[in-house]
């Protein structure tokens, strides 16, 4: 496995647990609450640090394992998988959006807007690496 | 799954000819990662043209010595 393959993979799990974690607080919250709970600043902002440490350990762990490839630039067919992915994921962003907005002046709920919005943000990042290692995996 | 591009190629049969030269080396030698030597070997990827041209030259042969077109 390539080493930007296994950064996908970690990003792609640092990603899904990270925002398993946040919405699972929001879905708690909201529960107490009895309706769509609204941004929690707080949780927002410790999934952001968590991420940014999670990344930078899991980079450092694989850089450490293999400076060579950690130092190489991504190649030809890497630099494709990538791009290819990155247009992909652009729908996920976009049908999140598109939910998003279809959905607010059905229920005018602000929160649940946000909610959508940044979910999207996480699922499109998910995608991304999802899709990266797909295409690593296929050839692209 | 992913179409497979069209191309074949004789870069392993090459490769082995030339004194069992590694993926590795044949990675170094034309800038690319191991795993895209595989991809091309596999006919999973379709190398650039500048890829192409540094694998027929590492192995000192002409373009159409490695790469054909499925069914020519």
């Amino acid at each position: 496995m390539s080493f930007r393959e296994q950064s996908a993979w970690a990003m792609m799990a640092i990603l899904t647990v990270g925002g398993l974690w946040y919405f699972n607080k929001v879905r708690a919250a909201s529960v107490a609450l009895g309706e769509t709970a609204p941004p929690i600043m707080p949780f927002v902002i410790a999934y952001i640090v968590l991420i940014v440490i999670a990344s930078i350990v899991a980079m450092s762990v694989l850089g450490m394992a293999s400076p060579e490839a950690a130092n190489a630039p991504a190649d030809e067919r890497e630099r494709q998988a990538d791009s290819r992915a990155g247009d992909l994921s652009g729908y996920v962003l976009g049908a999140g959006v598109i939910i998003g907005l279809l959905h607010y002046p059905l229920h005018m709920d602000g929160n649940m807007l946000y909610h959508i919005g940044f979910a999207s943000l996480m699922l499109s990042q998910i995608a991304e690496y999802g899709l990266r290692i797909w295409y690593y995996r296929t050839g692209s | 799954m992913a179409k497979r591009p069209p191309i074949t190629n004789r870069v392993r049969e090459l490769r082995e000819a030339h004194d069992q030269m590694s993926q590795s080396a044949l990675a170094k030698a034309i800038g690319v990662t191991r795993q895209t030597v595989i991809a091309i070997e596999r006919g999973k990827y379709s190398p650039s043209l500048e890829s192409a041209f540094r694998i027929a030259r590492v192995f000192g042969v002409g373009l159409e010595d490695v790469f054909g077109w499925e069914g020519d």
